[in-house]
């Protein structure tokens, strides 16, 4: 009984020690660890495919969460360091291109992959996500909403002729919903408007079951909603200008103005507030509005 | 205390009295003795707790799965599918080898193989009573771990899913192979040692998920000698990539009809031709 006393106990204390031990090794500063974090990948698509045996789609499967922890943690780590808010182009993604092309080489019909391309991968590299997404298209004929995605990215691009084509390719494959012939029609006539791109983050926000890609879509959304505000809060503020000769010196100044227009109000400073509840702030000595540096609503 | 499945087998054995009935009804005789091995192999396999283990880790693996899911940005039925099936094959794979190479091998260490051989049975019965049984604990396994993923799928929809379904043609196909790994595993166990005989099955199951590669190699290669024996290769080693189909049954793709029977006619002709080959090679040991 004593025997079996001191044994537990032994197991016990040893996994304390462990833990103690693994807290410390976690606290020490690992330079080679960082140094070999973003190393290529040596494994190709071909080889990895080979080597998967049967296990091609757990491997994809790998890879893809892989990709989502890789973006993942670079926000993680740019948000510990900085204050700013940032952009997907301000982060070191480099990886990532070889990571989704892994993902789907072994499991060509995983569409998650292609349509987090299509979305991150372009704010990077807008080739390789185009490469991505016509090879998604090439295994995938029938995906109409890999279309979706590649018309987005050349709409990113302003390419609204390739855009508008890409949407109405897509608009005749069977199972498409009858607004990609009209998103089609819409690029080749106002591709750039922000009507235009409330509608194509609409109709991706709607399309998409993931997470990640939603809280994206919405962020843009937010955006367009927000430079319709802040259209709104300048056209005040020059209306402003035009009355007292003189720009806004507070938000206070145009305060009824903005009560007119039924703008959201920060109950303190009386400041209009962004689609992310943050106030916006008076730049250029109270001519203009811009975004406050906490603000969730992105600037790009 | 409970007979041994060995005693029990030499108990079914006895059971055709006496030559008479024999020579009138030898067929359904044998076959009896047969299926009386299979289910003392059965039993016997029943009763290692490994096994019981190795099934236990796949539950807890596809359980795992579910939290797993949560990380893969709205993936988590793929996640379930993929990680529960490749489980289960490679799993199933481990529980063919380590109790196929033993069955034969402890029969012969223990000398209880003597005792069998002495009653009018022979040794290819022998064999397929062994594999039969192996098969049937095989089933059961498949059919448990199955059971888990889907009832996984269920749990993660909150209520039913067609792919809780949709996934079993995919289940078959592996239980098939599994049994062709099986076959394998029984007839090196029938002239080596259970270490060797463990390694050179894996060597099999690998080559067998390569054999595309081989087909690649004989089409592709300058030396008309190479193009002969990679061509023998792929014809004659198993090809496993007709059951890999795991991945499509992730997005719900389920095989055609054609696809399934082809397969399963491959695998019940592969398993005739392994359980042949065993057969005479065990029937040339001598156990003197």
């Amino acid at each position: 009984m004593s025997k079996n006393l001191l044994l537990v106990l032994t197991i016990v204390a040893g996994l304390v020690v462990s833990v103690v031990l693994v807290r410390a090794i976690d606290s020490r500063p690992n330079p080679a660890q960082k140094q070999f974090a973003d190393e290529s990948l040596y494994v190709d698509a071909a080889t990895a495919k080979h080597l998967a045996l049967a296990f091609n789609g757990l491997a994809a499967d790998w890879y893809w969460m892989r990709s989502l922890q890789y973006v993942g943690g670079k926000i993680v780590a740019f948000e510990d360091t900085h204050n700013e808010s940032f952009a997907l182009s301000d982060l070191d993604l480099h990886l990532l291109p070889s990571l989704l092309r892994l993902s789907t080489e072994l499991d060509p019909q995983f569409i998650a992959p292609y349509e987090y391309g299509a979305l991150v991968l372009s704010e990077l590299n807008s080739d390789a996500a185009i490469a991505l997404v016509n090879s998604g298209i090439t295994s995938n004929p029938g995906a109409w909403r890999l279309y979706q995605h590649l018309g987005y990215i050349y709409w990113k691009r302003n390419d609204y002729e390739n855009a508008s084509a890409t949407y109405a390719a897509g608009a005749k494959l069977p199972g498409a919903p009858e607004w990609m012939a009209a998103m089609g029609a819409r690029m080749k006539a106002e591709g750039g408007s922000r009507a235009a791109a409330r509608e194509v983050y609409r109709h991706l926000y709607e399309s998409s079951n993931d997470r990640a890609v939603r809280e994206m879509v919405e962020k843009q959304l937010m955006r367009i909603d927000s430079l319709d505000q802040r259209d709104e809060i300048r056209d005040l503020l020059s209306a402003y200008k035009t009355r007292n000769g003189r720009c806004a010196a507070s938000w206070r100044d145009v305060a009824n103005d903005l009560r007119a227009a039924q703008l959201r109000l920060d109950p303190r400073s009386g400041a209009p507030l962004d689609p992310s509840s943050t106030p916006y702030e008076l730049i250029k000595n109270g001519c203009d509005v811009g975004l406050n540096i906490n603000t969730g609503v992105p600037f790009k | 205390m409970s007979p041994s499945p060995t005693d029990a087998t030499q108990q079914n054995l006895h059971t055709p009295a006496h030559a008479g009935e024999i020579s009138k009804n030898s067929f359904g005789l044998g076959v009896r003795r047969t299926l009386a091995i299979a289910r003392n192999a059965f039993r016997e396999a029943v009763r290692d707790r490994v096994l019981y283990n190795l099934v236990l880790f796949v539950l807890l693996l596809t359980g795992g799965a579910i939290f797993l899911g949560e990380l893969s940005g709205g993936q988590e039925t793929k996640i379930i599918i993929d990680l529960g099936l490749s489980a289960m094959l490679l799993f199933g794979v481990f529980i063919a080898i380590f109790v196929g190479v033993g069955l034969v091998y402890k029969e012969i260490e223990r000398r209880t193989l003597y005792a069998i051989l002495t009653k009018p049975i022979g040794r290819g019965q022998f064999l397929v009573g062994k594999f039969l049984g192996l098969c049937l604990t095989l089933a059961v396994n498949v059919a448990v771990m199955g059971i888990g993923v889907s009832l996984a799928l269920i749990f993660i929809r909150r209520g039913w899913d067609p792919l809780a379904v949709r996934i079993w043609p995919a289940i078959l196909l592996i239980y098939f192979e599994l049994t062709i790994m099986t076959g394998v595993a029984l007839l090196f166990s029938t002239f080596s040692s259970p270490a060797l005989s463990a390694l050179l099955t894996f060597f099999v199951f690998l080559i067998g998920h390569f054999s595309s590669d081989l087909k690649g190699l004989a089409n592709t290669s300058p030396s008309s000698a190479a193009r002969v024996l990679f061509r023998a290769l792929y014809y004659l080693l198993p090809n496993l990539t007709t059951y890999s189909v795991i991945t499509p049954a992730a997005h719900g793709l389920v095989p055609d009809a054609q696809a399934l029977v082809l397969a399963t006619a491959y695998a019940v002709v592969y398993n005739i031709v392994l359980l042949a080959l065993a057969t005479l090679v065990f029937s040339g040991r001598n156990f003197k």
